[in-house]
């Protein structure tokens, strides 16, 4: 081990440290005035949020765009129409509205509107670019101990200085989900964050968002572990491995329920694991499913319903398509790539069809990034699935697409009160596009985040450049 | 679609059309050189040939006519750098052949002898347009040298080699430093050294290289096309340091030097334009994604055309789209690079010429001009727009079919089969 993967793996160890001392302490103050017996005051361990955020939006003014093509994300279309921002929020929709005193006005003439777009799965700030030799050994895309991660939160190792988060933003992206790995069992919790680039990763992050649970079944968790000599290697091992932790993670809540109530005494011992099982039990955070085969999806279906976990989405999906009437029955959303196949065994059966067909048997679709690269272009990604869709002979309005880059995620975000359509009282996060934004041609020349321009594409002063990138690449207008 | 309209299918697109004399009427056609477009154009081939491209013109006698309708018609497509035909499932090395870690075999690795036109990644990228292709060595055990890349066509059947050792290919940067020892200066040292040796060898008698050499027979005979000019030598750069070092290698050696990835290339435009150094470029490439890449822009493209450089593009996508939506990913990445101010015209030359002229076969490949193999596709929009697709293939006059194994699939689990008492297996 070289010097620069030890201090790697002391910083990450403090990391947890502190996580884990962080998570006691927040238990014993709930909890340090009870007398036993009677029920005790405060929440178990495993329901806090240990980082809150302390995001704050960006200077603004109410702005009026007017004279767009408005897709709003719940599934409808407004030719020449204008749109409200007032106070961060969406005020009014629709045509001709008057220029409200002091709000300034945006003529989006011949350009689109449509929501800020939602990347439920990126790696950006764990995933960071420029990868060297350091992130070989040790990175922080997931944790590799064991493969039950479950106790780490993804939060805690974002780099907010990743040159992704500026590159998403100038994509349109204003809201995404930043995910573990997949080579544990149980990456660990999700957080959702807003790519404005700050110091730390609470500025960035959105406030009261859910977190998810990152699990994956299939190749990757059972390669690494075979590769590592720990851990299940086969798929029928990865779900006798979840149900044992799931069967752990109930005794716990059982365990704390009891003390709780006051019927025991002794706190049960603060298990970060198993806080976050816990929960995923509870209700509270939800499982976003790395898979790719139809047949394992349906075992995981199964799964969930046997140990009481709930799928908000399958991530990846490739084979969605076989089983879209399942997925629509058990209410989950599949996160799919418009075209990424073939690289491994289990996606040797991708389909560009795939949003589609599950779109067209109801299905909750949306796309996703997992690469910095593509999650610059996830509006091209949409348009892709799209055509593959109309080309097999579904309809499929640019309005009804829209909402599997919007609404669509917002939803298995639990965010679509707040985030993911045009709607009055949502929060004005938009995009002003130059052109059809499902178009390879379009670009992003407006971003806003709640109600503040995050991104002009005119305008060098509101296109935020990370730390990393600062005097550091040559460039053509210097 | 049904099982008997699916075999229609496969009928219509065996049917040979080598020797039949075939014109494509009312099409929006882009010759490529000259530079234009020919509106009401009347495309002749027969014999796997392109006949003539007029406007207005009238069909000859007997031939069989394709009406486009006004749909765009441009040259088969060519993907600058795949790795086609050269491996199956990326995840499983053993299907894989692209590349060696071990044995003797730097610079003489020779991917042609593995090239399979059973893959069914082929299909799909003839499907999405694309005819011609560079299929080049991901590595060799050598460093720098990666070995022979393959150029080849998305011909129907067991003929998909154009020319075997179109080109050598050599890789200098930080994604292959531990080879060369850990510093990129040992990866030019060894570089110019194999040069030289290969020089030294080619202008002595056989078999009496110098006891000290570091080429092993092999490797300095794959070199021998390279020193006298025949072939290109293809050196993977990425950082403005590198690029200047191979044009000086170029000037030096007087070898012909083609440039692949070049992130920072556009730094340099000039002087690859005045040392006639084409450019393989990656056109989505904007990230800062190592050291080498700090410089990454989408207007690289737009850049280098600009100031004179020929380019040809070949889209990485992670590495999955090398090999896996060869033909899509390059429109995509060609509609990008329009999107960053390459024009329209330069773009599809990127895709079609560009790449013919810089791999050698611009002479038979890459325009709509009489002489010129009948690669054609007809588009049902504009072929720059990832979500368009070709509504007919010709590879060298023959029509492809458009079915992959991914259409079969597509057509199994269509949902216009939900409810179907029968499992898809029986489809």
């Amino acid at each position: 081990m070289n010097a620069a993967d030890s201090f790697a793996s002391r910083t990450r160890a403090v990391a947890l440290a502190v996580l884990v001392a962080v998570l006691s302490l927040t238990a014993q103050e709930g909890l340090a005035a009870h007398k036993g017996g009677a029920p005790r005051e405060g929440q178990p361990p495993y329901l806090r949020d240990a980082f809150p955020s302390t995001y704050r939006p960006l200077p603004r003014s109410d702005t009026l765009v007017t004279h767009a093509t408005i897709l709003d994300g719940a599934g409808h279309r407004i030719d020449d129409g204008d749109i409200l921002l007032k106070d961060g929020k969406i005020e009014a929709i629709g045509r001709g509205l008057a220029l409200p005193a002091g709000a300034i006005r945006t003529d989006a003439h011949g350009r689109w509107v449509t929501p800020g777009l939602i990347d439920i799965h990126s790696h950006d700030g764990t995933y960071v670019e420029p990868l060297t030799t350091e992130d070989a050994n040790s990175n922080d895309i997931s944790d590799l101990s064991d493969p039950n991660a479950a106790g780490t939160w993804i939060e805690t190792a974002v780099n907010p200085q990743d040159p992704g988060f500026t590159r998403a933003l100038a994509g349109g992206v204003t809201a995404l989900q930043v995910l573990p790995g997949s080579d544990p069992i149980f990456g660990g919790r999700s957080v959702v964050l807003k790519p404005i680039p700050a110091p730390t990763v609470q500025q960035m992050k959105f406030p009261d968002a859910p977190q998810g649970l990152k699990m994956a079944c299939g190749e990757n968790p059972k390669s690494e572990d075979a590769e590592k000599g720990r851990g299940p290697t086969s798929r029928q091992g990865e779900i006798a491995f979840i149900r044992k932790a799931f069967a752990d993670a109930r005794r716990y809540r059982a365990d704390w329920d009891s003390y709780l109530a006051g019927k025991d005494d002794k706190a049960p011992k603060d298990d970060p694991t198993l806080d976050t099982l816990a929960a995923v039990l509870e209700g509270r955070i939800a499982v976003h499913m790395h898979c790719y085969r139809a047949d394992e999806m349906a075992i995981m279906l199964d799964l969930s319903h046997e140990l009481g976990f709930r799928i908000a989405a399958f991530h990846h999906a490739v084979e969605g398509y076989k089983i879209a009437p399942l997925l629509v029955a058990n209410g989950v959303c599949a996160v799919v790539w418009s075209d990424w196949w073939g690289f491994k065994l289990e996606a040797l059966d991708g389909l560009r069809e795939n949003a589609a067909f599950i779109d067209a048997a109801g299905g909750c679709v949306m796309m996703h990034s997992d690469s910095p690269q593509v999650g610059q272009f996830l509006s091209i990604e949409a348009g892709k699935a799209a055509a593959a869709g109309r080309r097999a002979g579904l309809t499929l309005a640019p309005e009804h697409v829209i909402s599997w880059l919007t609404s669509n995620p917002a939803k298995a975000l639990g965010l679509d009160g707040r985030i993911g359509s045009l709607e009055a009282g949502k929060d004005a996060d938009l995009v002003v596009w130059s052109a059809d934004p499902f178009s390879v041609y379009a670009h992003a020349d407006l971003v806003f985040i709640d109600g503040a321009v995050a991104y002009d594409r005119s305008d060098r002063s509101r296109q935020p450049t990370s730390d990393f990138e600062l005097g550091r690449a040559p460039s053509p207008f210097e | 679609m049904t099982r008997a309209a699916l075999l229609l299918a496969f009928l219509l697109a065996a049917a040979p059309a080598a020797g039949q004399v075939v014109a494509i009427v009312h099409a929006k056609a882009y010759p490529i050189a000259p530079k234009g477009v020919v509106e009401d154009a009347t495309l002749v081939f027969a014999g796997g040939r392109i006949v003539s491209l007029t406007a207005h013109g009238a069909p000859p006698a007997g031939a069989e006519i394709i009406d486009a309708a006004g749909r765009i018609v441009t040259p088969g497509l060519m993907n600058g750098a795949t790795q086609l035909g050269l491996g199956e499932v990326l995840g499983a090395s053993d299907t894989q052949d692209a590349a060696v870690q071990t044995g003797p075999l730097g610079a003489a690795f020779d991917v042609h002898y593995a090239l399979n036109p059973n893959s069914v990644l082929l299909p799909v990228a003839r499907a999405d347009g694309l005819t011609r292709a560079m299929s080049y060595p991901a590595g060799a055990a050598t460093a720098p040298f990666s070995g022979a890349g393959a150029l080849i066509r998305l011909s129907p059947g067991p003929d998909i080699l154009e020319r075997p050792r179109a080109a050598v290919f050599a890789e200098v940067g930080d994604s292959t430093l531990a080879k060369a020892g850990g510093s990129r200066a040992a990866q030019w040292v060894l570089l110019r050294n194999a040069l030289l040796e290969a020089k030294h060898y080619a202008e002595t008698s056989k078999g009496e290289g110098p006891r000290d050499q570091l080429l092993s027979r092999p490797d300095v005979e794959a070199l021998g096309p390279v020193i006298s000019g025949a072939t290109p030598l293809a050196i993977t750069a990425e950082r403005e340091s590198d690029i200047r070092e191979a044009i000086a290698l170029a000037r030096d050696l007087h070898v012909r030097v083609v440039i692949l990835g070049g992130s920072e290339a556009w730094t340099e435009a000039l002087s690859l334009a005045a040392a006639h150094i084409p450019v393989v470029l990656d056109p989505e490439a904007n990230l800062p994604q190592t050291f080498d890449k700090l410089g990454a822009r989408l207007d690289n493209a737009a850049l280098l055309a600009r100031n004179g450089v020929t380019i040809a593009f070949s889209v990485s996508g992670n590495g999955i789209y090398l090999s896996y939506n060869a033909g899509l990913a390059l429109r995509e990445g060609a509609g990008l690079a329009v999107a960053n101010g390459l024009p329209y015209l330069d773009a599809l030359a990127a895709i079609t010429k560009g790449p013919a002229d810089i791999w050698g076969v611009g002479d038979h490949y890459g325009r709509l001009a009489a002489g010129f193999d009948a690669d054609i596709v007809i588009w049902d929009g504009d072929p720059l727009e990832p979500a368009s697709a070709p509504a007919a293939v010709f590879v060298r006059g023959v029509r492809a079919s458009l079915t992959t194994r991914q259409t079969r699939l597509r057509d199994r689990y269509a949902p216009a089969h939900a409810g179907d008492g029968v499992p898809p297996a029986y489809r």
